[in-house]
């Protein structure tokens, strides 16, 4: 068990330690003065060369690297150009927020997907089958914008069932605000949740019917337990695997979804603020929001490797 | 030994050898072609992509080029405004298909080089043991890590234009395409007639561009309409952040003006309508590849 906590560890060191190492090159050797960047209008040379000596822009490429780690490590993300604040509170300020909503989308598909797999998966070639199927592929062409927008104009704004923007209602209290959260987080998690649901489910059925297909399944027939039994007990349990595993891959592309709802809904997670970043061409809150980001993926991969390895009854840890 | 080592790899790989000259494999790989389109939806979606590129080509003979303000501001869908108009008096119509230009060309052109890189990273990966090892780890870090916010940052800091977020998305789109391309390559690379062509002198570099390429073209084709439609995805989503090209109209681009001006409850045909190409064009793109996939490899077709 150890030995394969630390491996997964590492890997995840190295996967952020990469991430963190191609964003600090790929940004100096694009084309562009650091202080161009930083100060609009007409600078002397002289204020030009006092600014990248104030920045330690001026030292060597290396040892702004390795500064640039310390600082990281240390939980330094520099300072925003825009609001004179550092980037480390913003981020953590916001992050809370895209966490609640990528998270709880998560759990969402995990938890739908699967009857809707399995239930396709022993209704094969039905009717049903077919539906999934074609959501499945659908599901690839749905842009995240399109889904939140049609959402927002139709539960939002037409009928005013939910929330058209923010996380919360400010003036409300105990379990008022809590209900108030609940509300707002409705349509934002439902527009991540549509794109990735059949996708997710088609994957699953397609494990499903692998594993329905096994001898251990046949041997559990011959046993005369219940369909049900064989499906639910025997069969899910190792279905379920490759698609945790999958749900896990799918993190990154479902943290960039998270960004795009964010910015429709107003929602005040860290997609917001990228999208408020890029209209300011604030850019330490950009690498910084993209390293954050980077991080809780990694660590929620992680999470879902360690799981799997305790869910699989062929891995003994 | 040419020819022979050809027919077993089309017997057992059962992958069309495109780049084939004789006569015989030219005329194994025409049925596939046959069979393809014989598929209602597979001729539908190649009908409908065929469809787009003649409305990207032909956009200045369908509708004038939009910018300015028009008296009409916020019309729903009329004779003569088709898909409304905007805030500003502009025709959506004439967005929608001058955005078909952006899509198409990022899309073409980004997918295009993830398919340079992915099939070079791949296939070396593939044939080469030391590759492999860094190949793989580089392409788990690259599938592990958030894509958009990456991309975001960078589009940021160049100066957006269409060619730097063709580069962009393209840089990064390589990775699932080295992913395919690799697993595919270590199944022809284990094959007997690789071993034959070895123990015959052949270089390395003549066995994995003439021995093992021509046996992952048929893999290139699928990856390269998988990834046109991610790229479309992509392109479309870092225009509604507002890092598009300021220059060129693009479907997210008019999806970031309804969001801007404050009209998407109102103004539902400024966001339906670009949605919906955005939806047609992936949705093309994806069911194609995915046809061409099911008739490349007949195993699959009975499951």
């Amino acid at each position: 068990m150890a030995r394969f906590v630390l491996s997964r560890l590492l890997k995840a060191v190295l996967t952020i330690w990469i991430a963190i190492t191609a964003t600090f090159f790929l940004l100096r050797l694009l084309p562009g003065d650091p202080t161009t960047l930083m100060v609009e209008g007409d600078m002397t040379p002289e204020m030009q060369a006092a600014l990248l000596r104030t920045y330690g822009l001026d030292r060597p490429l290396w040892e702004q690297y390795v500064s640039y780690l310390r600082e990281l490590f240390q939980g330094n993300f520099g300072i925003s150009f825009r609001q004179i604040q550092p980037v480390t509170d913003i981020l953590l300020d916001r992050l809370p927020w895209t966490l609640l909503l990528a998270g709880t989308a998560f759990l969402v598909t995990i938890a739908v997907g699967i009857p809707i797999g399995v239930y396709a998966a022993v209704h094969r070639g039905r009717w049903a089958d077919r539906v999934l199927q074609a959501l499945g592929i659908g599901g690839h062409a749905l842009f995240v914008p399109s889904v939140a927008m049609l959402l927002l104009v139709y539960l939002g704004a037409r009928l005013g069932w939910f929330p058209i923007g923010g996380a919360i209602d400010p003036d409300t209290r105990g379990a008022a605000a809590n209900l108030s959260l609940a509300h707002h987080l409705v349509l934002p998690v439902l527009s991540l949740v549509l794109v990735q649901l059949g996708p997710y489910a088609l994957t699953l059925r397609t494990n499903m019917i692998e594993v329905l297909g096994e001898d251990y399944i046949r041997a559990a027939r011959a046993r005369g337990l219940s369909a049900s039994r064989r499906v639910w007990k025997h069969g899910l349990r190792n279905a379920i695997l490759p698609a945790l595993t999958l749900m896990g891959l799918q993190l990154g592309t479902l943290v960039g979804g998270a960004v795009l709802t964010e910015t429709v809904f107003a929602y005040p997670g860290v997609g917001r603020l990228i999208y408020e970043a890029v209209g300011q061409r604030d850019y330490p809150v950009l690498q910084g929001a993209f390293i954050m980001l980077a991080v809780t993926v990694v660590i929620a991969n992680s999470l879902t490797d360690l799981l799997y390895a305790v869910l699989n009854p062929r891995i003994r840890l | 030994m040419e020819p022979r080592s050809r027919e077993r790899e089309v017997g057992t790989v059962s992958a069309p050898v495109l780049t084939e000259q004789t006569a015989p494999v030219v005329s194994a790989a025409r049925p596939v072609w046959r069979d393809y389109l014989r598929q209602p939806s597979a001729w539908l979606s190649v009908t409908v992509l065929g469809l787009m590129v003649l409305l990207a080509v032909g956009a200045p003979l369908i509708a004038v080029e939009p910018g300015g303000t028009g008296p009409d501001v916020l019309q729903p869908p009329s004779g003569r405004h088709w898909f409304g108009t905007d805030d500003l008096g502009q025709d959506i119509f004439a967005q929608v298909v001058w955005g078909t230009r952006t899509s198409l060309v990022i899309g073409v052109a980004a997918s295009l080089i993830a398919l340079v890189l992915g099939t070079a990273i791949g296939l070396l990966s593939a044939y080469f043991r030391p590759v492999d090892a860094v190949g793989t780890v580089i392409t788990d870090v690259m599938l592990a890590l958030p894509t958009l916010p990456l991309m975001i940052m960078l589009a940021a800091v160049v100066n957006p234009s269409v060619w730097t977020l063709t580069v962009i998305i393209g840089v990064f789109a390589w990775p699932e395409v080295a992913r395919l391309i690799r697993s595919q390559g270590l199944v022809v690379t284990a094959m007997p007639y690789i071993d034959g062509a070895r123990v015959l002198g052949a270089t390395a570099w003549r066995i994995v561009t003439r021995e093992i390429l021509p046996a992952v073209i048929s893999l290139m084709v699928v990856s390269v309409l998988l990834t046109a439609s991610r790229a479309v995805i992509s392109e479309a989503g870092l225009s509604f952040l507002g890092l598009g090209d300021p220059d060129a109209w693009s479907w997210g681009r008019i999806l970031l003006n309804a969001q801007r001006s404050g009209v998407v409850a109102i103004a539902w045909w400024q966001t339906l309508f670009p949605s919906l190409a955005i939806l047609v064009l992936v949705l093309a793109a994806t069911v194609a590849g995915m046809r061409f996939n099911d008739i490349r490899d007949p195993r699959r077709n009975g499951g």
